[in-house]
C-alpha cells in the first residue's frame, strides 16, 4: 500500500498521569511514535519507565491524559466500551506475560476463541499454518494445565496471529520462560512477521529479546530516549549501558 | 497468626457479608417463627388469665361418664356455695354455637359464638352491664358490645338468634349491652348472646334449675388448694373441681394445641429453610477458602503449623457465626413482631398484646444452629486448605478436577437401596411401614445430592444446548462445568425447595383429579355442608328435618342427612364418628359390600371401610368401644365396605346421633332425576337451610370447584412457605457467582481484552446462573415427582386416591420460575463483571 498512512498504530504527544496530587506519578511525557506496518517493534527501558503503560495506551487498554493514538484508520482516542470491543474484535491482538489462556476451553478452542467471539469463521489454511508454525499440531485438544509454561505462550501466539490484526501487542511474552522456551517464541514472532508480514509490538527489557526485532525504542522517565534499527544483542546491550549511565547522571 | 486473620477477615468485605448475609437469613427466618409462637401463645394465655381472674375453683361434670351428661341442681349449687371460704358462686349455663343474625339476614362473623343464661350481674365481675338491663323474659337478650356492634343492633332493637337445640332462628328484644372487666367489648373478638336464665336452662338443658357447672371465688385468706380441697369434699358425684389456675393452663393448652399443627407446619418450614442455609454457608466457606489457599500456603510456607492455620480458619468462621447469628436473631425478633402484629390483627385484635417474648430457647436455637453451621461449613474446607502442599498451592488455581468417583458410588449405594426401602414400606403392610418408607426416600434424596456433581455434567450440557446461544453462552456453560460440586452444592439448596414443592404439586394434582373422577360416578347433584366456625359435634349444621323439605322438591329423588363429630374415639383412636341411614348411603355411594351387611343399622352396630378395618384389626362381628363426647359404649362390626375416595371410615347409625351434643346433621346429600333444574333445586334448597348458620348449598361441580380451590390454596401456602427456602437458594446462586467472578477476574479481562463485549460478559454469567438454577430445579422435580408418586401409590393402596396424574403445568412453570431465578441472581454479579476494568482485571492478583 502506498497510502501515506503506512503506519500500523500511532501515537501523538501521548501523556499518561496517574493519580494527582502527592501521588502523582506521570508514567508517559509526550510520547510520539509510529508503528511501522509489518516490522516487529521493540519497546525497551528500565523497569518504571513507562513500557507497559505506552503498550497498553497504544492498544487502547488505557485512556490517555492528552494526546491521541490511532491503530489503522481507527483513532482510539476517546472510543466507548462498544468502540474498542470493536477494535479489539477486529484490529488488535494481545499475548500478556501470563495467564493468557481460558483453563476450561482446549488449546485449540483458546486459539480460535477470538474469532468466535467476534462470530467470524476462521480461515482453515491460514489456521493450519498458523499451528504448523507453532508446532502445535499434537497439543490442540489438551488444557492449558496439561501444557508446559512455553507451550501455553506458544498457544496464546497462535491466538493472537489467528485473528490477523492490525497490530499484536506482546507485554514481555518471554519474561515467565526459561531462555529455550523463550527463543522458540521469539523465533516464532520473528517469522510472523517475515513470512506473513504480521506487525508486532513487544514491550521487553531483555536486550537479546529486543535484538529479534526489526527496531527498538528505548523509554526513560516516560520519554523515548534513543531508538536502533536492525539491533544486535550487543548494540542494545551496549545502548541501555549508556543509557542507564545517563539515567544515573539525571539523578544526581 | 490471630491477627492475621482477622486482618484478612477484614479485608475481604464481600466475601464477608456474603457469608453473614447467607447466616442471617437462615437464623433469622427460624428465630421469627419461634418468637411468633412464643409471643401469640403468651397473649392466648393471657386470654384465659383474664377469663379466669376471680375463678378460685371450678366444678365440672367427669370427662367420661357412661350415659347421661350430669348436671348441677340449683339445691347442690346451693350447697357448694354453702362451702365455707366460698365467696361467690357462678352456676355455669353456656353453650357454643348460639349465632345472632344481622339485620339482613345474614348471620354474624365473630372469632367464635357463645350463649350463656344469666339472672343479674356475674358474681365473678368479670361480665358488668353497660347499658339497659339484664334479660327478664324468654324474649329479652343482652348483648356484649362486640355482638352489638357485629349485628349493627341496639338496645330495644329485635335481634334474631339461632340455638342448636331449637333449630330455627328466634327473635328477641335486646335488653341490654354488656362488657368485659377493664371495660371491653370482648375478650377475643367473640359473640356473646345473654338469655334470661330459666330459658337458656330449657333451651340448653330441656329443664330448668340445671347447671353444667360452677365457678366459685375464695374468701380472702382462702387458697385455690384449699377451697378446691373443701368443695371436692361437697361434690355430688360424676363432677370433679379443679383450681383456677388449672383450668387456666388446661384451656390455654387446649387452645395452644389447636396452633400446634400450624407451629408444626411453620418450624418445619423453618428447618428447611435452615438446612437450605447449611449449604449456603457451606458452599460460601468453601469457595472463600478456596480462593485464600494461595495465602494459606504462604503463611505455611513461613512456618505456620497445621493447627495454626485451621485454627485461623475456624475462628474466622466463629466470628462470622457469631455476628452472623446475633444479626439474624435481631431480624427474626423483628419479622416475629411484624408477623404477630399480622396475624393477630385478623385473628385476635382484640386480645391485649402481652408484649414480644424472645425465650432462652430461641436465642440459644440461633446461636447453636448459626454457629454450629457455620463451623461445620468452614471446617471442611479448611482441612482441605491445610493438607495441600504449600508449594501446590501457590503455585496458582487449575488444580485439575478431583475425582467423583468415591463420591458417585456413595451416592449410588445410598439411592439404590434408598428407593428399594421405599418401595419396601410402600408395598410391605406391616406396622410402621410408612416410617420405612420415609427412610428410604430419605436416604435416596441424601443419595441424589451426593449423585448431583456427577449429574451435573451431561444435564448442564444438554440444557446449555437449550439457553445458550453464542460463544459467550458457550463459555458460561464451560464456566458452570468447570467445578461440578461447587455447581451441584448451589443446585442442591434449590432443589430442596422444589423437592418439596414438586412432591406437593404431584399429590394435589393427582387429588384433583381422582375425587373429580370419583365424584362423577355416582348421582348425587347437591351437597348440603355444615358451617366451619366450630369443630363439628352436633350443634353446628341444620335439623334432619329440614331435608325432609328438600326431598319434596320437584325432580328430588332422595336427600340423606348424614351427622359428624369429631368429639369422639374409636378403640382409643381419635377417629370422627360418622352417622346416617347406612342402607340410604349404599344406594347412594354405590358402596361395595366387602363382608357382613350394609343395611340400616340399629343401636350398637357399626360398618367400616376395609382399610380401617385391616388397619385396626377389625372383623364382622369384634365389639370396638367408642366413644361420643363424654359417653362410651360398645358397638358391633356388622359390616364392611370399600373406601372410595369419597367415603371411608367407620359409619353408624341415628341411634349414635342420641350421644351426640347436638341433634344436627353436618352433611346433606341430594339426588335428582335426570332433566331436573340443579340450579333451582339449589336455590329453592338454600332458601330452606337460610335459618341455619354457615350451612352452605352448592351442586357438585360447585364443590369440586371449593375443593379445588382448598387444594390449590394449600399448594400455594406450601409454595409461599418455601418462599424462604427459595430466597435463600437464589441468594446461594448470587454468592457462588459472586465468588466465582472475583476468582476468575483475570480471565474475564482476558475474554475482555480479546474482543468481548460487556454484554457477552452479562450473557456469560446469566447462563451460568440459569444452567445452575435449572439443574436445581430439575433435580428438584426429578426427586419431587418421584416422592409425589410414592406418596400416591401409597394414599391409592389406602383407598383415598385413584389415580396418579402429573401436574405437566405446575412442573414447566417451575422450571420457568428456575430460570427467573437464575436470570435475577445474575444481576448483580454481571453487573460487577461488565464493569470490571479491562486492565485492572488482567493485573488482578
Ligand atoms: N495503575 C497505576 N497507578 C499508578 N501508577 C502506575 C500505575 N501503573 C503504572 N504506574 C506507574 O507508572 C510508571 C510506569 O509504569 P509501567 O508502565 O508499568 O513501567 P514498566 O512497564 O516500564 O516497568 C511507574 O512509575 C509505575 O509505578
Ligand atoms: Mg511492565
Amino acid at each position: 500500500m502506498s497510502s501515506p498512512i503506512s503506519a500500523a498504530a500511532r501515537a501523538a504527544d501521548v501523556w499518561k498521569v496517574y493519580g494527582s496530587g502527592e501521588a502523582q506519578v506521570i508514567a508517559l511525557r509526550g510520547v510520539s511514535l509510529e508503528i511501522e506496518r509489518g516490522k516487529f517493534t521493540a519497546i525497551m527501558g528500565p523497569s518504571g519507565s513507562g513500557k507497559s503503560t505506552l503498550m497498553h495506551c497504544l492498544a487502547g487498554l488505557d485512556s490517555v491524559t492528552r494526546g491521541q493514538v490511532i491503530i489503522g484508520d481507527t483513532v482510539v482516542t476517546g472510543l466507548g466500551d462498544s468502540g474498542l470491543t470493536k477494535l479489539r474484535r477486529e484490529k488488535v491482538g494481545f499475548i500478556f506475560q501470563q495467564f493468557n489462556l481460558l483453563p476450561t476451553l482446549t488449546a485449540e478452542e483458546n486459539i480460535l476463541l477470538p474469532l468466535a467471539i467476534a462470530g467470524r469463521k476462521p480461515d482453515q489454511e491460514w489456521y493450519q499454518t498458523v499451528i504448523q508454525t507453532v508446532g502445535l499440531s499434537d497439543r490442540l485438544k489438551h488444557r492449558p494445565t496439561e501444557l508446559s509454561g512455553g507451550q501455553q505462550q506458544r498457544v496464546a501466539c497462535a491466538r493472537a496471529l489467528a485473528a490477523r490484526p492490525e497490530v499484536i501487542f506482546a507485554d514481555e511474552p518471554t519474561g515467565n520462560l526459561d531462555s529455550r522456551s523463550g527463543a522458540d517464541i521469539l523465533n516464532f514472532l520473528r517469522r510472523s512477521v517475515t513470512e506473513y508480514g504480521q506487525t508486532i509490538v513487544m514491550v521487553t527489557h531483555d536486550a537479546n529479546a529486543a535484538s529479534y526485532a526489526d527496531r527498538v525504542v528505548f523509554l526513560a522517565d516516560g520519554q523515548i530516549v534513543d531508538e536502533l534499527t536492525d539491533p544486535s544483542a550487543d548494540a542494545v546491550l551496549d545502548r541501555i549501558k549508556r543509557l542507564d549511565l545517563s539515567v544515573q547522571a539525571a539523578a544526581e | 497468626m490471630i491477627k492475621a486473620s482477622l486482618r484478612g477477615l477484614l479485608h475481604r468485605k464481600l466475601r464477608l457479608t456474603l457469608a453473614i448475609v447467607a447466616i442471617v437469613l437462615s437464623v433469622g427466618f427460624l428465630s421469627a417463627i419461634t418468637v411468633l409462637n412464643d409471643t401469640l401463645n403468651k397473649r392466648f394465655s393471657g386470654l384465659f388469665q383474664t377469663l379466669n381472674e376471680n375463678v378460685a375453683v371450678q366444678v365440672q361434670a367427669k370427662e367420661v361418664s357412661t350415659g347421661e351428661t350430669p348436671r348441677l341442681t340449683a339445691a347442690q349449687l346451693q350447697q357448694l356455695s354453702n362451702v365455707d371460704g366460698v365467696n361467690g358462686t357462678s352456676g355455669d349455663v353456656s353453650d357454643e354455637a348460639v349465632v345472632p343474625f344481622k339485620k339482613d339476614g345474614n348471620e354474624v362473623t365473630a372469632q367464635g359464638f357463645v350463649g350463656v343464661g344469666a339472672s343479674g350481674d356475674d358474681p365473678l365481675g368479670l361480665i358488668s352491664l353497660r347499658e339497659g338491663t339484664w334479660p327478664k323474659t324468654a324474649s329479652e337478650v343482652a348483648l356484649s358490645a362486640n355482638t352489638a356492634k357485629l349485628a349493627g343492633v341496639k338496645r330495644g332493637e329485635i335481634i334474631k338468634v339461632f340455638v342448636s337445640q331449637v333449630g330455627e332462628p328466634k327473635p328477641y328484644t335486646v335488653s341490654g349491652i354488656v362488657e368485659f372487666s377493664g371495660g371491653r367489648d370482648s375478650l377475643a373478638g367473640e359473640s356473646l348472646v345473654i338469655f334470661e336464665l330459666g330459658h337458656a336452662q330449657e333451651m340448653f338443658y330441656g329443664q330448668k334449675d340445671v347447671f353444667a357447672g360452677a365457678s366459685f371465688s375464695a374468701d380472702s385468706g382462702v387458697s385455690q388448694e384449699e377451697l378446691k380441697k373443701r368443695i371436692t369434699a361437697a361434690l355430688p358425684s360424676g363432677f370433679e373441681a379443679k383450681t383456677g389456675d388449672e383450668v387456666t393452663e388446661e384451656q390455654s393448652n387446649q387452645l395452644a394445641g389447636q396452633f400446634d399443627f400450624i407451629k408444626i407446619i411453620l418450624n418445619t418450614f423453618a428447618y428447611v429453610a435452615a438446612f437450605v442455609g447449611i449449604f449456603l454457608i457451606y458452599n460460601t466457606f468453601n469457595i472463600v477458602v478456596a480462593q485464600r489457599s494461595r495465602e494459606l500456603a504462604l503463611l505455611r510456607a513461613m512456618g505456620a503449623s497445621w493447627g495454626q492455620v485451621t485454627g485461623a480458619v475456624i475462628l474466622e468462621a466463629l466470628i462470622v457465626g457469631v455476628v452472623g447469628s446475633t444479626l439474624g436473631l435481631a431480624a427474626g425478633i423483628g419479622a416475629g413482631m411484624w408477623g404477630e402484629s399480622a396475624l393477630t390483627g385478623a385473628l385476635g385484635a382484640e386480645i391485649k398484646s402481652a408484649g414480644v417474648v424472645v425465650s432462652p430457647a430461641a436465642i440459644i436455637t440461633a446461636y447453636v444452629i448459626g454457629i454450629l453451621v457455620t463451623l461445620i461449613a468452614a471446617f471442611v474446607p479448611a482441612i482441605k486448605a491445610s493438607l495441600v502442599p504449600p508449594l501446590a498451592a501457590m503455585r496458582e488455581i487449575a488444580r485439575p478436577d478431583k475425582s467423583l468417583k468415591g463420591l458417585s458410588i456413595t451416592g449410588a449405594a445410598l439411592a439404590v437401596p434408598g428407593v428399594g426401602i421405599a418401595l419396601l414400606g410402600l408395598y410391605a403392610s406391616f406396622t410402621g411401614s410408612i416410617f420405612v418408607m420415609g427412610f428410604g426416600l430419605v436416604l435416596a434424596l441424601i443419595g441424589l445430592m451426593l449423585l448431583s456433581p456427577l449429574l451435573a455434567r451431561p444435564v448442564v450440557r444438554v440444557v446449555g444446548m437449550a439457553v445458550a446461544w453464542g460463544q459467550a453462552g458457550k463459555l458460561g456453560v464451560r464456566n458452570s462445568l468447570r467445578n461440578p460440586r461447587r455447581t451441584a452444592v448451589t443446585a442442591i439448596a434449590l432443589m430442596i425447595g422444589v423437592t418439596l414443592i414438586g412432591a406437593a404439586a404431584t399429590v394435589v394434582s393427582s387429588f384433583k383429579h381422582s375425587l373429580q373422577a370419583d365424584i362423577g360416578k355416582y348421582d348425587v347433584a347437591i351437597m348440603i355442608v355444615g358451617p366451619n366456625y366450630a369443630p363439628p359435634n352436633g350443634k353446628t349444621g341444620f335439623e334432619a328435618s329440614a331435608l325432609d323439605k328438600v326431598e319434596a322438591l320437584p325432580g328430588v329423588t332422595g336427600a340423606e342427612p348424614w351427622w359428624l363429630t369429631i368429639e369422639s374415639s374409636i378403640a382409643g383412636q381419635p377417629i370422627p364418628v360418622v352417622a346416617t341411614d347406612v342402607a340410604a348411603a349404599q344406594k347412594m355411594w354405590k358402596l361395595e359390600t366387602v363382608g357382613g351387611a350394609l343395611r340400616t343399622l340399629s343401636a350398637g352396630e357399626f360398618v367400616s371401610d376395609h382399610n380401617t378395618a385391616k388397619s385396626l384389626n377389625w372383623k364382622v362381628g369384634d365389639s370396638v368401644k367408642v366413644r361420643v363426647g363424654t359417653t362410651e359404649r360398645d358397638y358391633k362390626l356388622v359390616g364392611i365396605y370399600k373406601a372410595t375416595p369419597s367415603v371411608s371410615g367407620p359409619v353408624f347409625g341415628l341411634p349414635a346421633v342420641d350421644d351426640f351434643e347436638g341433634k344436627l346433621a353436618y352433611q346433606g346429600f341430594v339426588t335428582v332425576a335426570p332433566g331436573t333444574d340443579v340450579a333451582a333445586t339449589v336455590a329453592a334448597t338454600e332458601k330452606i337451610m337460610a335459618g341455619y348458620p354457615g350451612v352452605t348449598v352448592g351442586d357438585m361441580s360447585t364443590f369440586l370447584k371449593q375443593f379445588n380451590q382448598i387444594f390449590d390454596f394449600l399448594l400455594l401456602a406450601v409454595t409461599i412457605l418455601l418462599g424462604m427456602a427459595l430466597l435463600i437458594a437464589v441468594l446461594g446462586i448470587l454468592n457462588t457467582l459472586l465468588l466465582s467472578i472475583v476468582e476468575r477476574t483475570r480471565e474475564m479481562g482476558l475474554v475482555r481484552a480479546i474482543g468481548l463485549s460487556r454484554g457477552g460478559v452479562v450473557r456469560m454469567i446469566g447462563v451460568e446462573s440459569i444452567l445452575i438454577s435449572v439443574f436445581g430445579a430439575l433435580l428438584g422435580l426429578a426427586a419431587g415427582v418421584g416422592i409425589g408418586v410414592l406418596l400416591c401409590q401409597a394414599l391409592i393402596e389406602g383407598d383415598f386416591l385413584t389415580e396418579i396424574v402429573l401436574p405437566w403445568g405446575n412442573l414447566a412453570a417451575y422450571v420457568g420460575a428456575a430460570m427467573f431465578f437464575g436470570i435475577v441472581a445474575a444481576i448483580i454479579p454481571a453487573w460487577r463483571a461488565a464493569k470490571l476494568d479491562v486492565l485492572e482485571a488482567i493485573a488482578y492478583e
